[in-house]
């Protein structure tokens, strides 16, 4: 290999590399939040057990999981305004692609988290006297999100790494960013290694932190 | 009028059926203990009287009250009232393990029962001053021992002032040298005069503990006397049988 690596435009281009990933952290906290509340609704309708309600979200949660992130954003971002004559922003639409990519995965951690709390404890609330309601509440509900956890941030942050994808409908993300100070530069080599180095730098300590806390909430949960 | 009355209570699981018409009387002065082979309905007895089975027929009372009438397919009629009034302790501590100690304890009587927090904390730290555990009021059930989660379980069901404790198999799953703690804590409840209902496969503590001995087997009460008839004289051959088993008495 004979090349001379050159950082000067790299280092030019910082600032607006910082701008996308600003962008990019604002995608993955919005998708987020749509992905935390919209899943747990989701797990929750799961458990009523009425087809009426499990079977069109059954349809969406197997929809979401099993085609690619990217054609669902851009179906999104193309399909949506012909169909309902609605134009939003191309960061909204990426936003509403990836929230409900993530709640459908997450959906599917609570439900997995809330069946998986043992029905001694069902047991033992029934003898306490607590009811239904109660039980779910102050009982399976916070082990249940304890559990999830881990599942949670893990989904969490690969929407951040997934959310890279939102450069191709032309949001100006660090992923778009980055392409475009390459191309310019024509320094791609310098260029999409400190825009993958920043994708690191964010994800790394937050998976980190998911073996951190996988370790805290097993072992609080152990019976 | 006994205590505690069991009436041609039916219980089965699909086509198996594990009580076809079990009858059981006990005084409020008791410590009815009830031994057998294993999967003769022991448990499943506390556990109907609990609540956390639906029977297929028969009645059971408490005080003066039914309590669990069992019907077919389901409509078995539950008095949730009565049903409060009796405590149980499980064989696997089934402790909250999102909760310290003294949330477990508080959990039931705040929520359920409306007592204060002030009030409910006060008197749980009582009782766990009592047990010996008042030093491991914060913290939560991963950092006891076996022995010490049971003990706090037992305090749990405590503090609902029950009238009729149930106990099942509280000692099974715990470490031989852990025993004793548990034992002895049910020891000093009996003293204070509480009714309870024991399954236990500890012939020694139940012999100590126990004012009635339950030998029952395929779902039918065999032989129910004192315990030192039921363990010095035993008069059904088939109590004998498993005595002989299970204390690996010769001849």
């Amino acid at each position: 290999m004979n090349y001379d690596f050159d950082w000067f435009y790299v280092k030019k281009g910082l600032p607006k590399l910082l701008e996308g990933l600003m962008v990019t952290l604002e995608l993955t906290l919005w998708a987020n939040a749509i992905g935390l509340v919209l899943g747990f609704l989701v797990a929750l309708g799961m458990l009523t057990r009425i087809r009426l309600i499990t079977w069109p979200l059954t349809a969406y949660i197997e929809f979401f999981r099993c085609t690619p992130a990217l054609i669902q954003l851009v179906w999104f971002f193309f399909c949506v305004p012909i169909l309902f004559n609605v134009w939003w922003s191309a960061e909204f639409m990426g936003i509403l692609a990836l929230g409900l990519n993530l709640a459908a995965f997450n959906a599917e951690a609570y439900r997995a988290s809330i069946q998986s709390i043992p029905t001694a404890q069902t047991d033992a609330c029934t003898a306490l006297g607590l009811n239904v309601v109660q039980r779910i509440i102050f009982v399976i509900l916070p082990q249940a999100l304890l559990l999830s956890l881990p599942v949670l941030i893990t989904n969490g942050i690969g929407i951040f790494q997934q959310s890279a994808l939102v450069a191709l409908i032309s949001v100006q993300d660090l992923m778009y960013e980055g392409r475009y100070l390459a191309t310019q530069t024509f320094r791609p080599i310098e260029t999409l290694t400190t825009v993958a180095l920043l994708y690191f730098a964010v994800s790394f300590p937050v998976s980190q932190m998911v073996t951190f806390v996988e370790r805290r909430t097993s072992r609080l949960l152990q019976n | 009028m006994s205590f505690v009355k069991i009436d041609k209570l039916v219980k089965r699981y699909g086509s198996l059926s594990i009580f076809d018409g079990f009858d059981l009387a006990m005084e409020n002065t008791d410590r009815l203990v009830l031994i057998g082979p294993s999967g003769c309905g022991k448990s499943t007895l506390l556990r109907c009287m609990m609540g956390l089975e639906d029977i297929a027929g028969g009645t059971i009372r408490l005080g003066d009250e039914t309590y669990v009438e069992g019907a077919e397919n389901g409509k078995m009629k539950l008095n949730r009232k009565v049903q409060k009034e009796v405590g149980m302790v499980f064989q696997h501590y089934t402790l909250f393990p999102h909760l310290s100690v003294l949330g477990n304890l508080c959990l039931a009587p705040v929520r359920s029962r409306g007592i204060g927090k002030a009030e409910a904390k006060d008197k749980a730290m009582d009782l766990l001053t009592r047990f010996g555990l008042a030093d491991r009021a914060e913290f939560y059930p991963s950092q006891l021992s076996g022995g010490q989660k049971q003990r706090v379980a037992i305090a749990r069901a405590l503090m609902l002032d029950p009238k009729l404790m149930l106990f099942d198999e509280v000692t099974s799953a715990l470490d031989p040298e852990l025993v004793n703690e548990v034992e002895n804590t049910m020891m000093a409840l009996a003293e204070a005069g509480m009714p309870m209902m024991i399954v236990t496969h500890d012939m020694f503590f139940a012999r100590n503990i126990a004012t009635q001995v339950v030998f029952q087997e395929r779902g039918k009460v065999i032989e129910a006397a004192p315990p030192e008839e039921l363990f010095g004289n035993p008069r059904e051959e088939r109590t004998r049988n498993f005595l002989r088993n299970v204390l690996h008495i010769e001849g």
